[in-house]
């Protein structure tokens, strides 16, 4: 197991107590999901920065 | 009574420089005071946490983060315990004299405290433990090891521990001027997020309490550190109050057969506090449409995500003192309004 560092931008939801599934299921594309934060909102584009760390069985993980 | 009990949630994230809890668990006074409002506080290491400080609230649940995320979504529940045994995981990586430290501190636990330890174990490997600062001013890290922190842990389980507290070796070499301006109350946290990451790791894995204490060479006296970071001068070890605060931490209900009594659930929320610029973890935004959420404005952070930029209906609050008045007033059913100097008439629903 490898520990990564990564950030993400993922489409805000309507309903916010969705957006966790929401950042999930986009942080599963590159490993699994260990800790993660919005750390910034775009109002323009209503999109979320995701700052997150994940988890691979592999060393490599884009970023 | 014939009122359901009152439960509310206070997250301070760690590793975000917030003005109240963003150091040496100086967010504990809040706990010590919206613990007496309500019947139970469910809250987090590093608002409890206070190196060698601690105060035991006994209608508190000290709850991991990674569980508190899982809890708040709804997908594990809080059983409260009268005690746990905690195992005690070191870092291969501590020189001989640091881990004696440590251990006189676990054994110190013990003797003075009367907690219940496993004999401990130490990794086949060094953690390797890398802390980062991401783009936001938030602390981050990395383990090169984790899969040596899993096996360890593994053998804690089954030497029946329930609760696992874990001591990694952290770099001494950090940025000097950061440190400086930890330890003056400012800035952020360099270890904070790598800590977290650590426990997150393991509750990840085991389901059952964790929580960390970095090891760290001793820092020189210095006579004008300030008040919110001094718990962590007052020695070589923040190992006690992780071990006071595992001894009684509720353990998470993962599946749905054989639920314990008295199991608290995230549909028993009744409130959740959080800092105004910080409503983008998981925890709250779950918890979002199932409470009352409370935003203090005073307490800053590094990042500026505030609940109407997410879509969550907050009430904003300026200070922790009136958060615990708003609390208390949401449990006496009587309307924020009500409480100022002035209040509307009705007017015809449009």
């Amino acid at each position: 197991m490898t520990t990564h560092f990564i950030t993400a931008e993922i489409d805000l939801t309507a309903d916010p107590a969705e957006l966790p599934k929401a950042v999930e299921a986009e942080l599963e594309k590159r490993g699994e999901p260990l800790r993660w934060a919005v750390t910034a909102v775009d109002e323009t584009t209503q999109q979320a920065k995701v700052e997150a760390v994940v988890t691979t069985d592999t060393a490599t993980v884009d970023t | 009574m014939n009122q359901r009990p009152y439960t509310a949630v206070l997250i301070v994230p760690t590793g975000i420089g917030a003005a109240v809890g963003g150091y040496a668990g100086d967010a504990l006074p809040v706990a010590r005071a919206l613990a007496a409002v309500v019947d139970t506080l469910i809250t987090h290491p590093n608002v409890l946490n206070g190196a060698q400080l601690y105060w035991p609230l006994a209608n508190s649940l000290y709850v991991e983060g990674y569980g508190l995320d899982r809890f708040a979504a709804g997908e594990w529940g809080l059983a409260p315990v009268h005690r746990n045994r905690v195992g005690l995981l070191l870092d291969a990586d501590i020189e001989p004299e640091l881990r004696g430290c440590h251990l006189q501190a676990a054994d110190a636990a013990r003797a003075t405290l009367g907690l219940d330890l496993t004999d401990y174990v130490l990794t086949d490997a060094p953690l390797g433990v890398t802390l980062r600062q991401a783009e936001s001013g938030a602390t981050w890290g990395t383990l090169e090891n984790p899969g040596a922190m899993l096996r360890a842990a593994e053998r804690l389980v089954n030497a029946g521990a329930d609760a696992i507290a874990i001591v990694a070796r952290f770099p001494d070499d950090t940025d000097a001027e950061a440190l400086h301006q930890y330890r003056h109350g400012q800035g952020v946290d360099a270890l904070a997020g790598a800590e977290a990451v650590i426990s997150h790791l393991l509750v990840r894995q085991f389901q059952i309490p964790c929580a960390h204490a970095p090891a760290l060479a001793p820092l020189p006296f210095d006579a004008t550190i300030a008040p919110k970071s001094a718990a962590e001068e007052l020695g070589h070890t923040f190992l006690p109050c992780v071990l006071a605060g595992l001894s009684r931490a509720p353990q998470f209900v993962t599946t749905p057969g054989n639920v314990p009594a008295k199991t608290v659930w995230a549909e028993q929320v009744d409130a959740v506090m959080v800092p105004v610029s910080a409503c983008g973890g998981s925890a709250v935004l779950s918890l979002s449409r199932r409470c009352q959420v409370i935003a203090v404005e005073e307490n800053t952070t590094t990042l500026s995500v505030s609940p109407e930029t997410l879509g969550i209906s907050v009430l904003r609050v300026r200070s922790y003192l009136e958060a615990i008045g708003a609390i208390a007033a949401h449990r006496a059913g009587v309307s924020p309004a009500a409480l100022s100097t002035a209040i509307s008439p009705l007017s015809p629903l449009s």
